[in-house]
């Protein structure tokens, strides 16, 4: 339990630091820095909950995530990549990542498989949480498109 | 509207396309946004053709001129939100009322003027890496060092990044920099564990939204951008590999 609660705290402290970084505006980087929050605890909610593996956990964290940036961006009224990048920076595994590479370095090949595939599972998860929301928003927006024209 | 100057519009969507490109936009953005743009000032036919390094533009008008514009686009992309959003607003501008050529490339010049106040991107690299740092299982001394890291990465992306154009090299270099400097200060200072630290740092120089940027352009159709983008991050992530993997088998991790 104390792991999960330091870890949704740093991962709020690290999406603020990478929300500074590049640049988001002063007046919503509380709320962009707060959308790495949401996403680690959809993350350790689905994760913990039966035997979902890190694929599924991660495209449906990313996809609040990207709900979430959908709904600031509104409020906001700015771009929703603004505050997508912020909310999944979580997900992006660098220990994974590390683990490969070092794994690699000792010819520990059964360790870079298990690593690799691992960040693999995380950045093809990302990707498609983002894209199945992008999807879904995209089509209800043309046909409403349609139906007032 | 008066007339409109049909080169000289050419010319200012391909400056702001260029811009938006260097700022991180995805390339469905962009297109959109010079598609609109054109649409505004008077186009009756757009093509826009944007990839990572190049954009290409050709224009209808009414009256029947035709302008073909092309731009190659060198600048490697550093995100800024901040310009993001000002382009985004300054499209939708225009887009109901467009601006005078003259204003528009005012508004151009003096968006692109604007650089990432650097206390932001220190704070922001110190917060970053100290909290992943912990995030992914260090304790409160190997953020701090993390975080001190992330200074020192943050420092040479700001001061050593513009004089060294090749990114694949610049990763390769500040990648052993700080590996061989973590791995030294973990030798002598037994609180800290060098790989936490390490993968605290390694956020900051991970292409890690790069390549989920790349692997949505291909999604959204946009395949070309998306491969380019996907090889060059994967470059990317293999010199900073060999980096701290040279480091590491140099000092002993």
């Amino acid at each position: 339990m104390e792991t999960y609660l330091i870890q949704l705290a740093t991962a709020f402290i690290g999406s603020f630091g990478f929300a500074m970084l590049f640049n988001l505006r002063n007046r919503s980087l509380f709320a962009g820095a707060l959308g790495g929050f949401f996403t680690w605890l959809i993350y350790l909610i689905v994760r913990s909950c039966g035997d979902a593996g890190i694929f599924l956990s991660s495209v449906i964290a990313s996809g609040v995530g990207a709900l979430y940036a959908e709904l600031l961006a509104r409020i906001f009224k700015c771009p929703a990549t603004l505050f997508y990048i912020p909310a999944v920076v979580p997900l992006i595994s660098g220990s994974s990542l590390y683990y490969t590479m070092s794994a690699a370095v000792d010819a520990d090949w059964e360790g870079v498989r298990n690593y690799g595939l691992e960040t693999l599972y995380f950045t093809l998860g990302i990707a498609c949480g983002i894209f199945l929301v992008s999807g879904v928003l995209h089509i209800v927006r043309e046909n409403r498109h349609k139906k007032s024209t | 509207m008066e007339a409109v100057n049909y080169q000289r519009l050419g010319e200012l969507l391909l400056d702001m396309g260029e811009s938006m490109l260097s700022c991180g936009a995805e390339i469905q953005r962009i297109e959109d946004t010079i598609f609109r743009m054109s649409m505004a000032y008077g186009a009756v036919k757009a093509n826009v053709f944007v990839i990572t390094s190049s954009i290409v533009l050709t224009l209808n008008f009414e009256d029947g001129a035709q302008i073909t514009n092309s731009r190659r686009v060198l600048s490697s992309s550093s995100t800024d939100f901040e310009k993001l959003e000002s382009f985004n607003a300054l499209s939708r501008r225009c887009a109901e009322v467009p601006l005078a050529l003259d204003d528009l490339a005012q508004e151009l010049t003096t968006i692109n003027r604007k650089r990432i106040p650097s206390y932001k991107m220190y704070i922001g690299s110190a917060l970053a890496a100290g909290g992943f740092a912990v995030f992914f299982g260090g304790n409160l001394w190997d953020g701090l060092a993390a975080a001190l890291f992330g200074l020192l990465i943050c420092f040479l992306q700001i001061k050593a990044a513009p004089v060294c154009p090749n990114t694949v090299f610049f990763n390769f270099i500040s990648s052993f920099i700080c590996g061989v400097l973590i791995c030294l200060v973990g030798k002598f200072v037994p609180v800290l564990h060098a790989d936490k630290v390490i993968i605290g740092d390694i956020m900051l120089l991970i292409p890690g939204i790069a390549i989920t940027n790349a692997t949505r352009d291909m999604l959204l159709g946009d395949t070309i951008s998306g491969v380019m983008k996907m090889m060059q991050c994967l470059l990317w992530a293999g010199a900073l590999a060999c980096g701290f993997m040279l480091a590491i088998s140099l000092i002993g991790g």
